[in-house]
Order: C-alpha cells, then structure tokens, then sequence
C-alpha cells in the first residue's frame, strides 16, 4: 500500500501527463520559457510561428528572426533545420548563403535547403520534415498567399509540430492575415542598425521590431525592440538604457579559430 | 548504332579550337605513311583513307597533318561510349572494324524515356552534331543491321517488318565482312545483300566460309549476337511474375515490398548494402519502365526502401501507365558496399544523423534529388563560387574551407544580381540613393569598399579532355613537330570583372549588399544579398 504522499505524487503526474496529451504545446512552452531572465523570453520547440512582415524586400529580417530562434533549439539529437521555398521564388527572395549564414552565427552545415516545385510538394516535404526526429526546426518561405494553405493545413502542421517536439516557422509577407492555427504570430520589421563602434556611417548588428500579434509569451508584453549578435539575441527597454543579453548556446560546434590579422577592420 | 565516320579528327578539333581547313591523321604502315583518317572536308578534296601521305600533300597543298595516337584516341572514345550511358544503361564499342567510331546501345525498354524510337535517335545525333561531330545512326533490331544501315544508308528507325526490305538494298560491305570476301563476291557479281540472300547456302559457306553466312544470319536476326556492355549491370535482385499481369500502382508498390524484404535477406546474409534501388516493370507488350531512388547511406531496410518507391510513385501519376498489365517486376541494387549487421536500439547512435539521411532520402524520392541541397564551400574569394549547393545525398562537409567568420556577407543571396542604378554623393564615395525593382531608397549608412578581384588564374583554362601535348624531340632526317595551338578563348579582363561591394543600409533599416563592377569608366552597379 503506497503512502498518501506517493499516490499525490502520482496522480499530480497524470494530471501533467493528461494535460501534455490535451493541449500540447502553448501551456507547456510558457512554462519552458525562462521567466525569470529579462529580455525576449526564447520559445520552445514544437511550435508553429508565423512570421509576417510588411514587404518582400524584408526577406533578410524573417530568414534572420527564424534561424536565430531555431539556432538555440539544435541540439545533439536534432542537428538540422530545413529550409524550404518554392523553386519560382528563389530570385525574388535569393537563397540562404552559407558564408552568410555562417558570419550570422548560424552553422551552415546544419541547414538543409529544400526546393519545391509547388505548394503541395512544400507543404509535403514541411509535414515529412516535423515527422522526422533529427530536425530542430523548419522554416517554411512562402512569398505568395496560396488558397492551399489554409486554416486545415496550418491546423495540421501546429498539431505535427506540437506532438514531435519540432518548431516550424512560416515567413509570410504582406498585410493580409488568414485564418491560421499558430500557436504565435509576429510581425517582423527592420530598424536601424545598431552602431558600429568606431564607425557611425557603417552597419551595425541588425535590429528588429518584433510584434507578437497572436499568443502570449509573456504576460502583459507584446512587443521587443530586439537586437542579433552572434552570441544571441539582445533586447532594448527604453526604461533601461542598457542591452541585456541572453547568450544562448554556442552557435558553432567546435573551435573557432583567431585570426592574426583583422581582415576587415571595423573601420573599414 | 551510333556510327561517327569522322570521330578522330572530330575529336581533335573539339580538343583544339584551332584546328582548321582539311586534317588527316596519318600512321606508319609497312614504313610507309598512310592515312588512317580524314574529315570532311579533306575527302571533298578527293583524299581517303590508306592513300599515301605523299600523294596527299600533293593533292591537297595547305592539308593539315597529324600522327595518329591510337591508344588516346580509343581512350577518349570509351569515356565517350560511357557518357551514353546516360541514354541507356547498355553501351558498347563495336571494336571489329575499329576501336573507335561505332557505338551500340542496346535501348530496349529505354526509348520511352525520350518519347519514342525516332525523337530518341534524333535527341542522340542532334546532341552530337551541335557540339561537332559527324555521325550517323540506326535502330533496328539487331546489331548487324543498325550497323549496316548506320554506315551504308541514312540514319532512321528500322521497323522488324521493313528489315529484309531495307537490307536488301544495302551493298554486301554493309556486312561487316573482310576485304577478300567483298572482293569474292563482287566478282561475282553479288553486289547487295538482296541478290545475295537468295543463293544457296552450301556453296557459299564452301567459297567464303561460315563467317559471311553468320554475319549474314545476324543481321536478319536469325542469329543471336550478343554485346559486350562497357558498365557493369546490378548483380543483385529480386524479381517476381505474376500469372495475371497487375496494373495498380498499389499492386506494384506491394510487390515492391515483398521483392525488397527478399533483398534484404539476401544481402543481410552476404553483409552488404546499397545505396541506389531499381525496379523495373516489364509490361506485357515488351515495354519495361523502371523507377530508380537513392539513399544516402548504405541501407538494406526494406520499410524505407519500400518508403521511398512510394514517394516516386506519387512524383510520375501521370506518366504512370501499366497498359495492358505488368507481368514481372524485379528490384535491382546497385552502388553495393559492406554492411555489417547492425543491432538497433541499445547501442544505436543518438546523434539523430541517420535519421536525417533517411528524411533526405525520402524528400529527394518525391522532389528529386537536386530539389534538397546543402551548402559546401569552396576555397575562393568570389561570392557565388564561394559556397556551392550540392544534392545532400552527395554532401561532404568540409570543415577546412570555410571561409572566415568575420566576413561581411549577406544573409540571403540573389541567384543573379540584379542591375540597380546608384547615386553617390561624391564620386567613389559611399551610396547615398539607389533604385532598385522601380522602387527608390535612401541610403543612411554604408560601409566599404570590399574589393574582390577576378580570378585571372582561371582566365585562360579550358576544358582538359586529354593529358597535354609533349612535343617528340625530331629524329635526324624528320621535320620537327609542329608547336601546338593555342586556343583562341576570349581572354578575361581583371580589371573589369573586378567587384567592389558596399553593405548598405537604407533610413528603414533594410540592410542590402551591393556592388560596382569595373573599376574604371563604363562601371555598373548591381545587387547582389541581403542582410538580416
């Protein structure tokens, strides 16, 4: 006969375990995210976010929100993020470039570029790709709206993404917001650029607006003026004149070496 | 058949783009010189092949001379032969008349791959003759004849039923017969296969041998002729028949199943795996189709063999046509390599890699392979040869060429830059305004010049198909050779190519990589990324 105190134990673990099978992702990602460190709350995976952004020409910014949130959701078990975009596209958008993506602070190696025909054959490859548990995330580059993509399909892709434990961002552009199924929703712009010490007439680290127009990742806050280094994001209050930083996890596996000489000087 | 009258000096005009007017090849026979091959336009000039070197210089005074060199010759053929693989998986040369020059392909259940006999004979000689060489071709139904109508007629698809009746007018040559023979039975005045084919058997064996009697079988496909393929066949398959021939692709998909568990067994007992998987269906009225997938690792699991025939299935709905049914489907590997018995579960590794190669697979299966790629780099300073996308099947991460981190590079690259118009406040100064799509930005911060030249040490390359020309040091009493051509390649312009790229970022905070080439007058701008 099991103590008192064992059988709490027990059904208060049903109840956890009932409530994953209920509602799988959102409640349990509020709970994973680090509450008590300032700045932009890192959600987990397993979610569906859509990024919006305003215009086409934003393509950088949402590629660059994505892979930095996938990048603290890699890990030893799921070493891959795929990206995926319609083979008409690639022009308009350009490509993820490995060099690029790697002084972004991104492994190249671990992403996978997926180039579909059509809507269907990228929706396809979207599902395969959350079934598979070696993938941290998929980001999906959809330019255009397509009538396939719809409330069942963003409905179905949230639920594969919820029940394998793999986050799936949709980087979508224009004003117009459809009926979705996503756990979170953001709108994305460009601000200046931090400054660049040594040099104010040169690009700085990228900064964004972030809005979160659907779902609550923290209580009573839905928008961050967020920075990207190489080191993870930074936030800026106005109250707080300072950046706090998170540092996620290190981006690149192995050591990176030093180089002896500054090939590019920042105040080139 | 594919017949290439004039492949050797073809061959070496492709080599050298220099190589003009009239060529022969000449070869020492007997220590006299002979020719061994002329191109067309030397035997317009009245020159043919065995006459004497002399007596064609005569002829023909600005006659362009080379020795033969026999061994490179059949050598760059056979890589030649193996290329056509890419139309059929059964490519010979036809060695007996010469080691280069005739090319058989055994097409059966292949031409529906290019849409039929006549456009797939017609995609092969116009492929060859719009890089440059002479040739010929046949189809028929058997080697013999494809050879006879490919050298002796014009090129064209023999039908089984016209095959009498076309070789019938062929000259007696067309038999692949021996000098003394032709000359036999021209003094008999036997002059085409169809005066020939009439006579009585006996007394021609007995006057010319049984040689001109099987060749003559072969070629009306009274005897068996078998070829020598260049690339080896799967060794290992599967293969069911089916007593009612099926349709379904479900069906074939099922069958594809059991033939794939057979397999594993099979090589699971032999410890090998493979990495490409080929069904072929053999449709009732002598058609095969066949459905090839790759994996990119060793694998013998018949679920994700089974997996992947599926996902190609649903990429070929349409063309799918089992017509009047399939009565045998065999699976075939190929790419074999050794495979230990593997336990999975306790001791798998957990790094998630096999799973990934296993998803790649099977998206590959349904997008095609070029539709799922990964970035390798390459050692060179120029952006869009700087990282390549390669298929990931095919991926091999190189760890040593990657570039810098501290490189200023875009996020997102335009496969093709694209052309902007560009102010600047003072001349070779930072960007202040640009226009690019109709649209106009300000720029409000810049930073550069990134100067990334040309890469002249590529400017003068050129395709390398055989190993360079060392010249012979002159025996006493022989011309010296003459020096070899340089080829007439448009030289590349460094200062013209060379790129100067700018970070540039407008008043809303779009960041964009543009860059100016050329360095001095005529100077164009164009954008080539974006940053994050």
């Amino acid at each position: 006969m099991p103590s008192p105190d064992r059988q709490q134990r027990i059904a208060a673990l049903r109840d956890r375990i009932a409530d994953i099978e209920r509602k799988p992702a959102l409640a349990e990602a509020r709970a994973l995210v680090r509450e008590d460190v300032a700045g932009f709350p890192l959600p987990a995976g397993g979610l569906l976010q859509e990024v919006f952004t305003d215009e086409r020409r934003h393509a950088g910014a949402v590629l660059g929100f994505a892979l930095a949130q996938a990048r603290s959701l890699l890990s030893r078990q799921r070493p891959a993020v795929i990206y995926l975009q319609l083979v008409k596209d690639a022009q308009e958008m350009g490509l993820p470039y490995g060099p690029g993506v790697l002084s972004f602070g991104f492994d190249p190696d671990a992403l996978v570029l997926v180039r579909a025909a059509n809507m269907m054959e990228l929706l396809w490859a979207a599902e395969e790709a959350l079934a598979c548990k070696a993938v941290a995330a998929v980001v999906a580059d959809i330019a255009g709206h397509a009538k396939i993509l719809d409330f069942t399909v963003s409905r179905r892709l949230s639920m594969r993404a919820a029940s394998r434990g793999c986050s799936i961002f949709l980087l979508r552009y224009g004003l117009l917001r459809e009926a979705s199924a996503a756990h979170l929703r953001w709108r994305l712009v460009p601000t200046s650029s931090a400054r660049k010490r040594f040099d104010p007439l040169a690009p700085g680290a990228p900064r964004w607006r972030a809005q979160l127009e659907k779902g609550v990742l923290r209580k009573q806050q839905t928008e961050w003026l967020l920075g990207w280094t190489k080191d993870g994001f930074t936030t800026r209050d106005a109250a707080r004149r300072h950046a706090n930083r998170i540092v996620a996890q290190p981006a690149l596996p192995g050591a990176v070496p030093a180089h002896l000489a500054d090939r590019l000087p920042e105040t080139a | 058949m594919l017949f290439l009258p004039t492949w050797p000096t073809d061959c070496l005009k492709r080599l050298d783009r220099q190589l003009k007017g009239p060529l022969v090849l000449y070869e020492r026979i007997k220590g006299g010189l002979r020719l061994a091959a002329v191109d067309a336009e030397a035997r317009q000039a009245g020159l043919s092949v065995g006459q004497n070197l002399a007596d064609a210089r005569a002829m023909v005074p600005d006659l362009v001379v080379r020795e033969i060199d026999r061994p490179l010759l059949e050598a760059v053929f056979a890589d030649f032969a193996d290329w056509h693989s890419n139309a059929s998986p059964l490519v010979a040369v036809m060695s007996h008349a010469s080691a280069f020059g005739d090319l058989v392909l055994d097409i059966t259940g292949v031409a529906h791959l290019f849409g039929g006999e006549r456009a797939m004979l017609r995609l092969l000689l116009t492929r060859l003759r719009d890089i440059g060489y002479t040739v010929a071709g046949a189809i028929a139904p058997t080697i013999g004849a494809a050879w006879a109508v490919s050298h002796f007629a014009r090129s064209q698809v023999v039908e089984p039923a016209d095959l009498e009746t076309i070789l019938d007018t062929l000259p007696v040559n067309a038999l692949r017969l021996s000098e003394t023979q032709i000359a036999g039975l021209n003094q008999m005045g036997l002059k085409t296969i169809g005066q020939l084919r009439p006579r009585e058997r006996k007394p021609l064996q007995a006057r010319f041998g049984l040689s001109l009697l099987e060749r003559l079988d072969q070629a009306l496909g009274l005897l068996e002729e078998r070829m020598m393929p260049r690339l080896p066949i799967a060794e290992r398959y599967a293969e069911r028949r089916f007593v009612d021939p099926i349709g379904l692709m479900d069906d074939v998909l099922m069958t594809a199943h059991d033939l794939a568990i057979q397999l594993a067994i099979r090589l699971e007992a032999e410890g090998l795996g493979g990495q490409a998987f080929h069904l072929f269906l053999y449709r009732v009225d002598h058609k095969v189709m066949s459905l090839s997938v790759n994996s990119a690792r060793l694998t013998r699991d018949p679920e994700h063999i089974t997996k992947l025939f599926s996902n190609r299935s649903e990429r070929l709905e349409g063309e799918y046509d089992a017509g009047f049914g399939i009565d045998m489907i065999r699976l075939a590997v190929s790419s074999m390599g050794e495979l230990d018995a593997v336990q999975l579960g306790a001791f798998a590794s957990q790094d998630g890699t096999e799973d990934l190669d296993q998803l790649h697979d099977r998206i590959s299966s349904r997008l095609g392979t070029l539709a799922v790629l990964r970035t390798q780099f390459v050692q060179s300073h120029v952006p869009e040869r700087a990282a390549r996308l390669v298929p990931a099947l095919a991926h091999v991460p190189t760890a040593s060429v990657r570039p810098p981190l501290d490189l200023v590079r875009p996020l997102r690259l335009l496969p093709r830059p694209e052309l902007v118009a560009i102010n600047a406040e003072v001349p070779d100064g930072l960007p202040a305004s640009m226009i690019w799509r109709r649209v106009g930005y300000r720029l409000v911060k810049a930073s550069g010049p990134e100067r990334l030249g040309a890469e002249w040490w590529r400017s003068g390359q050129r395709l390398q198909l055989v190993p360079p020309h060392v010249p012979k040091r002159p025996e006493p009493g022989e011309k010296p050779e003459q020096p070899p051509y340089i080829p007439d390649l448009v030289l590349l312009d460094p200062d013209g190519m060379t790129r100067d790229y700018y970070n540039a970022e407008d008043a809303e905070g779009r960041r964009f990589w543009i860059y100016r080439e050329g360095l001095y007058g005529e100077t164009r701008w164009y954008l080539h990324g974006f940053f994050a």
